[in-house]
């Protein structure tokens, strides 16, 4: 039963188009290559962008990863089962206006209480394992694919956040909680919720559960897996990890808002399969969404520091990630040929 | 690859990080970032264009990035701005209070923050905003529409659209007209206030649906000139799309002083526009940038005066309406 990650380097030998030269095969072979890529595209871009290595800049680039990570770290557990959860951003959505609903100075239940922040985080905590849960359910219990069912709910809860909030944001939230967003606090939180994915992944029985299924259903179901039991965890994992980045980008921004998140999707998926987890389940790491991130934050930042116009920046950041994209197809044929 | 290996290649990247750091050189040309939270719409578009244009006249150097109407993005983008060390910061906010933690950021590292057309929310985050007197432009320009109306010497039901109320430009615009229509109250009747929430689609479903249960609606202000054309397309449909001086003319007026507004001035169907003076907005942002680098007392609100186009003063004001500019 698949244990750990897969990597490519387990594809079937064949004789075939001539290998890669030694030094250049094995980086291609390893498993972290996305990191190399980050590495060589940061050294490329050195001389072009001004700024890009400064301390400040580079601090930017770790802190702008957190939230990021953090989501992208659960979706990478509901990949790995061959799922994929659409909704994590109207779950961040709906976590940010929920909590800033409770903790509010101007609005809110428990607002001007010392409960307020742990409150309003446990109820950010608690919506993102509830719609985790509801989207595993409906996943195992009517076997509809995930694709549709989170679909359906990411509309669903996106609605619902902003009919919460007749879509306007809410200020005013408890120092303690815009705490959590700033550096070491939200450090500290993004390394924990990394560290425990990792750990489930790795370490865990329900992280080797979650490979069996991803890698094939009904052989895990006849080994005796509880399929059932393990997508839902997956679920709510991936939930919980959408409602703590909804938190370190709600306390960074002091204002819980029904549109947080919104157009991040993209990056969100497009940085967990980048790192090398497969769309079609059995393989992942939480330490290649890692590199994933990395790769996805620097694009961003370095096309920011660039003075390139805005409809440019769109442009070549889609044709990076082709680029990668490509890359990847090339490197399983070489390494595979 | 092997740990040891990994490792090599870390410390080797580290190092070559190291001997690239950039070094401060001192008597380089300033560097103005700029930060919009979206560009998609023509007006700001126009403005984006006009600050370009002012600090490029100026000889200081733009660094400039859009948010795509996403906050965090947003305050990435200022961050990143604030790293490079950028010796001033032009930023037209998602809304009031999401800049503050960026406007404090500048604060942090001492550079001046200059807030285009929408002010931040009171807080003890320092910054200088120049924004458009809305109340008072959209006073005036439905004041002249009602001059209009009275001098045809019929009564008049009136239609605004609102923009997003939660924008407090939008609110001024509704409060300039709300009074103006007041003084009014013998000629003018207002029987359909349709919210937009600054969206086009929802301003055509809502002007239809008014239009439908108010067939008499023959006065109609929009908060934003990019709703025309749902208004005209609305119009259109009822039939009751007619220049002005012909039978069944409905009075036209509107905010911004977009390209299409001009275009429907030119041919003779809109009355009256509010026009933002988008030339007088950056300008004096750059110069607000300039004079608090400088150390200078700078109010915290600078108000563009603006002014009102009609039919009346056409060419002369079009010299200083950005629509008339650009290509429609």
């Amino acid at each position: 039963m698949g244990g750990e990650g897969q990597t490519v380097t387990r594809g079937h030998g064949q004789a075939g188009a001539a290998p890669a030269p030694g030094r250049w095969r094995r980086t291609l072979a390893s498993e972290y290559w996305v990191l190399y890529l980050s590495l060589a595209y940061f050294l490329a871009l050195l001389p072009v962008v001004p700024g890009l290595a400064a301390p400040e800049n580079l601090a930017n680039i770790f802190s702008n990863m957190l939230p990021l990570l953090v989501v992208a770290t659960g979706q990478t557990l509901v990949l790995v089962t061959r799922g994929i959860d659409l909704s994590v951003t109207s779950v961040m959505a709906l976590a940010s206006v929920s909590g800033a609903l409770v903790m509010s100075g101007d609005q809110g239940w428990l607002g001007g209480s010392p409960w307020a922040a742990p409150a309003g985080l446990l109820v950010m905590l608690l919506v993102g394992a509830g719609v985790g849960a509801l989207n595993g359910a409906a996943i195992t219990g009517f076997r509809m694919p995930p694709f549709i069912v989170t679909l359906t709910s990411m509309m669903f809860f996106s609605g619902l956040a902003i009919w919460l909030t007749k879509s306007r944001p809410i200020y005013n939230l408890p120092a303690a909680f815009v705490a959590l967003g700033r550096d070491y606090a939200a450090l500290l939180i993004a390394v924990l919720a990394v560290a425990a994915a990792h750990l489930t992944l790795s370490r865990a029985l329900l992280g080797r559960w979650l490979y069996a299924i991803g890698t094939n259903v009904n052989t895990a179901l006849v080994s005796g897996v509880p399929v059932r039991r393990a997508v839902i965890s997956a679920y709510i994992g991936c939930g919980v990890a959408a409602s703590l980045a909804a938190a370190l980008y709600t306390g960074r921004l002091e204002t819980g808002s029904p549109v947080l998140g919104q157009r991040i999707l993209l990056d969100v998926i497009g940085a967990t399969v980048i790192g090398g987890t497969s769309l079609f389940g059995g393989k992942g790491k939480v330490s290649w969404t890692v590199c994933g991130v990395l790769f996805i934050v620097l694009i961003d930042n370095s096309l920011d520091l660039l003075r390139l116009s805005y409809f440019t920046i769109m442009t070549v950041k889609g044709g990076v990630i082709l680029g990668a994209a490509l890359l990847d197809v090339w490197r399983n044929r070489v390494l595979v040929g | 690859m092997n740990k040891r290996r990994r490792l090599t290649c870390l410390t080797a990247l580290s190092v070559a990080l190291a001997a690239c750091a950039p070094s401060p050189d001192a008597g380089k040309k300033l560097t103005v970032g700029v930060s919009f939270e979206t560009l998609q719409t023509e007006y700001w578009v126009a403005g984006f264009e006009a600050i370009k244009e002012e600090l490029r006249k100026r000889d200081i150097e733009m660094v400039d990035s859009i948010a795509d109407g996403d906050a965090n993005r947003q305050l990435e983008q200022v961050r990143n701005f604030i790293s490079r060390k950028v010796d001033g910061l032009i930023i037209v906010p998602k809304d009031a209070k999401t800049v503050i933690p960026m406007i404090k950021a500048a604060n942090q590292a001492n550079i001046p923050v200059v807030l285009y057309n929408r002010p931040a929310d009171q807080s003890d985050a320092r910054s200088v905003a120049v924004v458009a007197d809305n109340h008072a432009i959209t006073k005036a320009t439905v004041e002249h529409m009602a001059v209009q109306a009275k001098q045809s010497g019929k009564k008049y039901k009136a239609m605004i659209l609102l923009g997003d109320l939660g924008d407090i430009n939008a609110i001024g615009r509704r409060d300039g007209f709300e009074e103006a229509v007041k003084q009014h109250a013998e000629t003018i009747e207002v029987v359909a206030r349709v919210p937009t929430e600054w969206n086009q689609e929802k301003a055509l479903a809502g002007v239809t649906n008014a239009l439908q249960a108010h067939p008499d609606i023959n006065f109609i202000f929009t908060s934003s000139d990019f709703l025309f054309p749902s208004i005209v397309s609305a119009l259109r449909a009822a039939g009751k799309y007619r220049k002005i001086g012909e039978e069944g003319h409905v009075l036209l007026g509107g905010f911004d002083g977009d390209a299409t507004a001009y275009q429907m001035l030119v041919d003779g169907y809109l009355d009256a526009d509010g026009v933002q003076d988008v030339y007088f907005e950056s300008a004096a942002a750059v110069q607000a940038v300039l004079d608090l680098k400088a150390g200078k007392e700078v109010p915290a609100l600078i108000r563009d005066p603006g002014l009102v186009i009609h039919q009346g003063n056409l060419k002369e004001a079009a010299e200083r309406m950005w629509g008339a500019k650009v290509k429609p």
